[in-house]
């Protein structure tokens, strides 16, 4: 990091991002679509605000507790909760996280310390730090409540504490980003992340399975990981401060140094990926593939044969199916509604018994996967020319009817759909028992009633408010923010339904009653799908540039 | 007069108070390599678009192969093939995969298409790529299989948005020869390019296209005699007894320069640039 100072035209460049910054912000107000967006990122803050203000009263209570009662090591357990956040939240949840192309800014007369600031400044608020920084100042706060003279010597603390984490979490993001640049290397890295994932969800359901018998084998695996914890930055920050208190000048002046070793080791790291960067590092898919020329031509391929399908909707369903098939990240989606299955199979019972509670009422095993199995379907659904991005040109100049289209993507997302509900009820006959003839028919029936309203809905919402997302890279996924608050309010509108229905059911004492009525709705749902198909091939034509202009996006 | 292939009648598009394509009377008759020109934002795509059914008119008739493009759209279309601007490829399908999805769109069955694709793969030397992802193709490899898509149901018309943007001169020749053996047998294609020697090689008629109005129609012989005329009713008459001026040998360039006023461009020059 030698020689960092900043050429003289930095503050003219820096002013000019600022304002550029500012302009496409301005910019992207002036559409509906963009003042919708901005809606639900107001919601969404408004969101992260109350969990951010709930754990910090709960950090500022707990700190309080610790340091009035004696026990200041114990701030190490809210360090490490808030040190995890800060670093895992903004991997699994990339969306709410600026991911900047640094390969814009390289073309213009930057010097390196300015293209590190600027590297460092991007996404410096997002959601991860702003709560990290917030329930930091609340356990601040609490101490200083608690103890007056720590107050200032916690906040200095939890300042080079901060700075650790934002370098950190920027180490991890742009090792990760480096990943994410080629399709190979991204889809490893999206099948280890997901592995990563599901293993982190058992760790749960196993602790509560051994806990009975393993606590003596708990408490002393934890009486070995402590040295280790006191050597990491949580632990040494909260050392830091117990020393303090305890007047102990020598320790908590080398503790806050190892702090600030901490900050620039991962300084340094970082400096490597930005250094690579700055200096033109190529990523791009075409020099990463290798050439497997053979010189022998390619077998003839005859694409699909799907008896009984028109020639243009076999070829849209091979399509949409070979591209869920080559992403990782929609695989293991289709996946989880059985993973989810199993943890609940192993999650301990309030009852002490063992086993989760689906385990005490395995009649809802199989209606709850088949809901959980759509509704993360909804984010394919919802969004259904989101994929084909550019390649939506297509089917406005093909000879294929817009109508004939959707319905082609709309069968092959049922076909997704109704390969789940399968594995879902092979999973529930496997983990616990096989559903009963009435409850199965039940949820059959409420699935018929509520694919083709989500199929309309999508429909319509595919063609307002498209977004492009890539299928091979982790965390762009996501339909727009407008899509997403739609979403929700048509699930709960789903769910209200469905329930009704069942207690409807429940209240005559008979399950058939709520097959009848799922499939009077079914019926219904049907007729208005078949209403909004017409719907939906004239909004597409109107709105064809929109559609054209939004999913070609760079 | 020939079989009328593409004609426009008061063709306008309007974006709010813009108008991109202004008034726009076209026409192609059917076998002619037609280039349409113009500066950037003349309106050249925004007329493509309209006429391949990517983007509605304002205003204005557009017949394609005497069909109206408007109440005919599906018939139209599935006589026409189009190369648009971002190539409408799919990124995650290999090349064979695409083309015969595209052909299966079109309405081919399997075998036609399966013959077909492998024909185009070959003839665009993309049999080397038999598993990479249209995603990983370099860009001529992109333009090669976009042209390929385009051509896969035998159309009559057509409709290339920049075909040689981006593509080397190998590429550019396997395109172009593939382009003239068309014209030779019978197709109509429409093509815009800012590579102006390409179009004049290529083209038997021309229309130029400058700030959504069209100010040239012809073919490359009548667009010369028009400038020559225009500038020489610009100059004094020859005096009595003297020999008049030879008739100009102008190329595209020069001609195009000319229509749009672009010579006066070039003469203008940056104060502070050394």
């Amino acid at each position: 990091m030698a020689g960092l100072t900043f050429s003289r035209e930095a503050h003219g460049q820096f002013a000019a991002i600022a304002r550029v910054r500012w302009q496409l912000f301005i910019n992207s107000l002036r559409t509906l679509r963009g003042r919708f967006e901005m809606v639900s990122r107001i919601f969404i803050a408004l969101a992260f605000g109350i969990v951010g203000l709930g754990g910090a009263t709960g950090m500022a209570a707990a700190s309080y507790f610790f340091v009035s009662q004696g026990k200041i090591e114990l701030l190490a357990i809210l360090l490490w909760i808030i040190f995890l956040s800060w670093q895992l939240f903004p991997v699994m949840a990339t969306a709410f996280t600026e991911n900047v192309d640094s390969s814009n800014l390289l073309r213009f007369p930057l010097s390196y310390p300015s293209f590190f600031l600027i590297r460092m400044v991007y996404g410096a608020f997002d959601p991860a730090t702003a709560i990290g920084c917030l329930w930091l100042f609340a356990i601040s706060l609490g101490i200083g409540i608690a103890d007056p003279p720590l107050f200032l010597w916690a906040t200095m603390v939890f300042l080079v504490f901060a700075i650790v984490n934002i370098l950190l979490g920027r180490v991890i993001f742009s090792w990760i980003e480096r990943w994410l640049a080629q399709r190979r290397t991204r889809e490893i890295l999206g099948v280890l992340f997901f592995l990563f994932i599901i293993s982190f969800q058992f760790i749960g359901p196993l602790m509560g399975r051994y806990d009975k018998r393993g606590a003596p084998a708990i408490a002393r695996f934890v009486a070995q990981i402590l040295p280790i914890e006191r050597l990491l930055p949580p632990g040494i920050a909260a050392t830091a401060i117990a020393q303090s208190a305890r007047q102990a000048l020598v320790a908590m002046l080398g503790a806050l140094s190892m702090l600030g070793a901490y900050a620039l080791a991962f300084l340094a790291l970082l400096n490597i990926r930005l250094r690579a960067q700055f200096l033109g590092e190529n990523l791009s898919e075409s020099t990463a593939q290798k050439r497997s020329i053979t010189g022998k031509p390619c077998g003839r391929y005859a694409g699909w044969a799907l008896p009984g399908l028109p020639g243009p909707f076999a070829a849209i369903f091979e399509k949409e199916i070979r591209y869920l098939l080559r992403s990782g990240p929609m695989l293991f989606t289709l996946v989880m509604p059985v993973v989810i299955l199993l943890i609940f199979r192993f999650t301990p019972g309030n009852s002490g018994k063992g086993g989760g509670f689906l385990v005490h009422a395995p009649d809802l095993a199989f209606p709850m996967g088949a809901a959980y199995a759509l509704l993360i379907l909804t984010n394919l659904i919802y969004n259904n020319f989101g994929p084909d991005a550019v390649g939506v040109q297509f089917f406005f100049a093909s000879p294929v009817r817009l109508r004939e289209v959707l319905m082609a993507k709309n069968l092959a997302h049922s076909a997704v759909v109704s390969v789940e509900i399968v594995l879902v009820y092979l999973g529930v006959c496997f983990l616990y028992r096989p559903p009963a003839a009435g409850v199965t028919l039940a949820t059959v029936a409420g699935i018929l009633f509520a694919l083709p309203v989500n199929l309309s809905i999508g429909n319509l919402l595919s063609i307002s408010s498209p977004k492009k997302i890539d299928f091979g890279t982790m965390g762009r996924q996501k339909a727009s923010g407008a899509t997403q608050l739609a979403a929700f309010g048509s699930q709960a509108a789903l769910f209200g339904i469905a329930a009704v229905v069942f207690l409807i059911a429940r209240y005559f004492g008979e399950i058939w009653l709520a097959t009848i009525l799922f499939l009077i709705l079914a019926a219904i749902a049907f007729f208005v799908y078949w209403l909004f198909l017409n719907r939906a091939e004239q909004m597409a034509l109107d709105r064809r540039e929109a559609m054209i202009a939004e999913l070609s996006r760079a | 007069m020939a079989i009328v292939a593409i004609s426009t009648e008061h063709l306008t598009r309007r974006f709010g108070q813009f108008v991109a394509v202004d008034d726009v009377n076209l026409q192609v008759a059917a076998g002619q390599f037609f280039g349409f020109l113009g500066p950037n934002g003349a309106g050249k795509s925004t007329t493509i678009k309209m006429l391949t059914g990517l983007l509605a008119p304002s205003a204005g008739r557009m017949q394609i192969l005497g069909m109206d493009l408007t109440g005919n759209a599906i018939d139209v279309k599935r006589q026409i093939g189009v190369v648009p601007e971002g190539m409408a490829l799919f990124g995650r399908l290999t090349g064979a995969e695409y083309l015969n999805f595209v052909g299966r769109m079109y309405g081919l069955d399997r075998d036609t298409v399966s013959k077909r694709s492998a024909e185009l793969l070959e003839f665009m030397q993309l049999v080397d790529q038999p598993k990479t992802l249209i995603t990983d193709y370099s860009h001529g490899m992109q333009k090669k299989l976009a042209l390929a898509a385009a051509v896969i149901h035998g159309p009559k018309i057509l409709f290339l948005d920049e075909p040689f943007e981006g593509v080397d001169a190998i590429a550019s020749g396997t395109l172009k020869a593939m382009l003239q053996s068309m014209i030779a047998r019978g197709a109509t294609i429409f093509l815009t390019s800012h590579v102006l020697e390409i179009v004049e090689r290529l083209c038997s008629h021309l229309a130029i296209i400058h700030r959504g109005r069209l100010v040239a129609q012809g073919s490359l012989d009548e667009l010369r005699a028009g400038v020559a005329a225009q500038a020489a009713a610009a100059l004094p008459p020859p005096a009595p007894g003297a020999e008049a001026p030879a008739g100009e040998k102008l190329t595209l360039e020069e001609i195009f320069l000319r229509i749009v006023g672009g010579a006066r461009q070039a003469d203008r020059e940056l104060s502070w640039l050394g």
